[in-house]
C-alpha cells in the first residue's frame, strides 16, 4: 500500500522527469487499538507459524520439513499402493487388510510427532525465555497466562495439523479409488469422530506435556532431552516392572506413559484390541481417555503457573 | 485517500507542528505521580523507600547509580511487579489495578537483551506491533515507519542476529515505539553502545521527545547523557528521591569563582582572606564565594599586586556529579565553601 504523505508524488506533465518526496516526519497512530483478544489471536497464529518454521531463519525450517514430509509417508506410500493395486484389477477388498488404516495412524505415526515435540516446543518456550524477549510481551496488553495459552495453543494447533492432514490424504485416497464414491465416503464417515478425538487428545497431551518441559528448560538441549525421556521411560519401565510381576505398579506407570496413554484411548475411540504382548495391563477404555484428559489440563496449569511466576 | 494525498502534503510543517501540539499538550494531569511507593524484596532488600514524586511531559532523566531502583520503578510503573506498599498512577491510570490499560499506552526498551536473533528486524517489529493490538496492515505501515525513524533501512530484512549492537538497540527502540505511545519508558538506552553510537541514540531520544512529542523517561546512570537531551531530572539514591527539579536547577551557576594561577595560590588565598572573603584552595584553584560582585575587584586587584601568572577565572557551574558527592542534598545549603562546589540548595 502507497503512503500518501511520503510516498513520490509524480509531477503531472509528458516530460518533468523529476517527483517530489515528502517527509512530514513522525505521524501518530490515530487507527483501531484491538487490545488484548487481538494480541492473544495474534500470538497464537504466530506460535502455530513459528512451529513450523515459518517466519524464521531457513535452518528452522528443516526439522518440520523434514518430520512433516515422514508423518505423510505412510498415507502418501499406502495411498500410491493403492492406486497401483487398483489398476492391476486387484479390486476394493484389499483397502480393509491394509496395516495403514484411520485406527492405526495416529500409533504410526507418534514416534514422528515425539521428535518433532522435541524439536519444535522448545522453540516457542525456550527461545522467549532464553533471548529475553518474555519482558517484551509482559510490558504489553497481554496477561502472563494470556501468554502461556496463546503458546501452548499455537502449538497443539500445529501438532493437531501434523496428525490430521496424513489422515484426510487417506481418505482422499481411499474415497477417490473406489468405484463407488459416495458409498465409500458412507463408509469413511463412521472414522470421523474417532480419528478427529484421537488426533485431538494426541495433540493436546504431547503438547501440553512437551511445552510444560520446555517452560522449565530454557536450555534447548535439557529440553529436548527432557521431552524425549518423558514420552519414552514411562513405558519402558512400566514393561520391566509388569516383567518383573508387579502389574499393579506396571498399571500405574502405564497411566504415566503418554503414549500408553494414547494407545489406551485409540483402542478405546476405535473399539480394537490392544495388542497384549506389547500392553501390560487391562484397564477399562475409558480410563485411558480419563488420564489424557488429566495429562492435558494438569500439563497446561502447570505451565500457566510458571510463566505467572517467572521473573523477567 | 489519493486524492488527498496531494493537498497533505502540500502542508507538511503545518502537519508536523499540529502532532507536537497535540502530543505535548495532551495530558493534563501529571503524566505519572507516585506517593509512599516502597517495593521491599524478601525482607533485606529495599528497592524503593517511601519514594513520592509527580513527573510532567518532557524528556525526564531518572538518575542514580547502579542498584538505585531505576529499573524496579520502571517495572512497577509498568505494572510488571507489584509494589508493596504505596501507589502510582501513569496517564491517571492506577498502576495496580489498570496494568493492561498503561501498558497500551506505554513504550518499553528494557536495558538487558530481548531480541530473537532468528527473526528479521521488520517480522520481530511488526510481530509487537501486532502484540500492541495494531491491526495487520497497520501493524506493517507502522513497522516500516518506525524503522526508518530509527535508522534501520534496508538490514531490516536481515537476521537480528548479525546486527551490531547499536543496530540492535535501535531494534529495542523501534518495538516500543512501534504502536505510537503516550510514553516512553527506557532503561539505559545507550548500554554497551560506542561514543558515536551514543550520540546517535541519544540524538534520536531527543527527536522522539521534541519532535515527536512522546514522553519519555530514560534511566541512566551516566549523568552526561542526561545533561544533553533531558528537561527534567530525577534522583534516586537508594530507593530515595534526592532531588526532582528541571534540568536547568542542576546545573545553574554556583555562588563560586575559580581562579586558578600557575604559582602563589596559597599567598593570593591569603591576602583573600585577610580582604574578608570566604576563600578554600583546591589544587591549583582558589575558590572565592561571591555573595556579591565585590570579589571581582579584589581578586583583579590582589593577583596584580602579588604579580602572580593567572591562567582563568570562571564562575563554576553545578555538575550533576556533584548530586551524589554532596549527597543528601535536600539538607540546607552549606554556608561558605565546599571542596569543589557549593551544595545545590537553591541559588545563592
Amino acid at each position: 500500500m502507497t503512503d500518501p504523505l511520503t510516498a513520490v508524488t509524480p509531477v503531472a506533465g509528458a516530460n518533468g522527469p523529476t517527483g517530489s518526496i515528502y517527509d512530514i516526519g513522525y505521524r501518530r497512530y490515530e487507527g483501531t487499538r484491538l487490545g488484548r483478544g487481538h494480541a492473544i489471536r495474534s500470538l497464537f497464529f504466530h506460535s502455530l507459524r513459528s512451529s513450523f518454521g515459518l517466519g524464521r531463519g531457513g535452518r528452522a525450517k528443516i526439522a518440520p520439513i523434514i518430520l512433516g514430509i515422514l508423518a505423510l509417508l505412510p498415507a502418501v506410500a499406502i495411498v500410491a499402493a493403492l492406486t497401483l493395486f487398483a489398476q492391476f484389477g486387484g479390486g476394493t477388498e484389499f483397502s480393509d487388510q491394509v496395516p495403514i488404516r484411520y485406527d492405526t495412524y495416529a500409533g504410526t505415526i507418534s514416534t514422528i510427532v515425539v521428535l518433532f515435540c522435541a524439536a519444535q516446543a522448545p522453540e516457542l518456550f525456550g527461545r522467549d525465555q532464553r533471548f529475553g524477549v518474555l519482558a517484551l510481551y509482559f510490558a504489553r496488553a497481554l496477561r502472563r497466562s494470556d501468554y502461556a495459552l496463546a503458546r501452548i495453543a499455537g502449538f497443539i494447533a500445529a501438532l493437531l495439523i501434523l496428525e490430521l492432514v496424513p489422515q484426510i490424504i487417506l481418505f482422499l485416497g481411499r474415497v477417490l479409488l473406489t468405484t463407488d464414491i459416495p458409498k465409500a465416503i458412507g463408509d469413511d464417515l463412521e472414522s470421523v469422530a474417532p480419528v478427529l478425538a484421537q488426533s485431538a487428545l494426541a495433540a493436546g497431551l504431547f503438547g501440553g506435556v512437551s511445552m510444560v518441559v520446555s517452560a522449565f528448560t530454557p536450555r534447548r538441549a535439557y529440553a529436548v532431552a527432557g521431552i524425549i525421556a518423558l514420552f519414552t521411560i514411562p513405558n519402558v519401565v512400566a514393561g520391566i516392572v509388569v516383567g518383573l510381576g508387579s502389574s499393579t505398579i506396571g498399571t500405574w506407570l502405564t497411566l504415566i506413559s503418554p503414549t500408553s496413554i494414547l494407545d489406551g484411548t485409540n483402542a478405546f475411540l476405535f473399539d480394537t484390541r490392544l495388542d497384549s504382548d506389547f500392553f501390560f495391563v487391562d484397564l477399562p477404555g475409558i480410563a485411558f481417555v480419563a488420564a489424557a484428559g488429566v495429562g492435558i489440563v494438569g500439563s497446561i496449569a502447570i505451565a500457566v503457573r510458571r510463566f505467572a511466576r517467572i521473573a523477567t | 485517500m489519493a486524492s488527498a494525498a496531494p493537498d497533505l502534503a502540500r502542508f507538511p510543517l503545518l502537519l508536523r507542528a499540529a502532532h507536537i501540539v497535540a502530543g505535548r499538550y495532551a495530558c493534563a494531569v501529571p503524566l505519572i505521580s507516585i506517593r509512599n511507593l516502597t517495593k521491599r524484596y524478601g525482607s533485606s532488600i529495599t528497592a524503593l523507600d517511601g519514594l513520592s514524586l509527580d513527573i510532567e511531559p518532557g524528556i525526564v532523566g531518572l538518575v542514580g547509580s547502579n542498584g538505585a531502583g531505576k529499573s524496579t520503578l520502571l517495572k512497577i510503573l509498568l505494572g510488571l511487579i507489584g509494589a508493596t506498599s504505596g501507589e502510582a498512577t501513569v496517564l491517571d491510570l492506577d498502576v495496580r489495578t489498570r496494568g493492561t490499560d498503561i501498558r497500551q499506552r506505554v513504550g518499553y526498551m528494557p536495558e538487558h537483551d530481548c531480541l530473537p536473533p532468528d527473526a528479521t528486524a521488520t517480522d520481530f517489529v511488526s510481530h509487537m506491533a501486532l502484540i500492541s493490538g495494531l491491526p495487520r496492515t497497520a501493524a506493517r505501515e507502522r513497522t516500516a515507519e518506525v524503522l526508518r525513524h530509527v535508522g534501520l533501512y534496508e538490514e531490516r530484512y536481515r537476521a537480528i542476529g548479525g546486527y551490531s549492537t547499536g543496530m540492535k538497540q535501535r531494534v529495542k527502540l523501534a518495538q516500543a515505539l512501534v504502536h505510537d505511545p503516550r510514553l516512553l519508558l527506557l532503561d539505559e538506552p545507550t548500554n554497551g553502545l560506542d561514543p558515536t553510537g551514543r550520540d546517535e541514540m541519544l540524538e534520536l531520544i531527543h527527536r522522539i521527545g521534541v519532535e515527536f512529542g512522546i514522553a519519555i523517561i530514560v534511566a541512566t546512570h551516566l549523568l552526561g547523557e542526561i545533561e544533553r537531551v533531558g528537561s527534567h531530572l530525577v534522583a534516586i539514591e537508594g530507593g530515595r528521591l534526592l532531588r526532582s527539579a528541571p534540568l536547568g536547577e542542576f546545573i545553574e551557576q554556583t555562588g563560586t569563582l575559580a581562579v586558578e594561577v600557575d604559582e602563589g595560590g596559597a599567598a593570593l588565598a591569603e591576602r583573600l582572606a585577610a580582604d574578608g572573603l570566604a576563600v578554600l584552595v583546591d589544587g591549583r584553584a582558589v575558590l572565592v564565594d561571591v555573595a556579591d560582585g565585590r570579589p571581582y575587584d579584589l581578586v583583579r586587584d590582589a593577583v596584580a599586586d602579588l604579580g602572580l601568572p593567572l591562567v582563568r577565572i570562571e564562575r563554576r557551574r553545578h555538575r550533576l556529579e556533584d548530586l551524589f558527592r554532596d549527597a543528601p542534598i535536600d539538607a540546607p545549603a552549606t554556608p561558605g565553601l565546599t571542596s569543589g562546589s557549593a551544595a545545590a540548595g537553591g541559588p545563592p
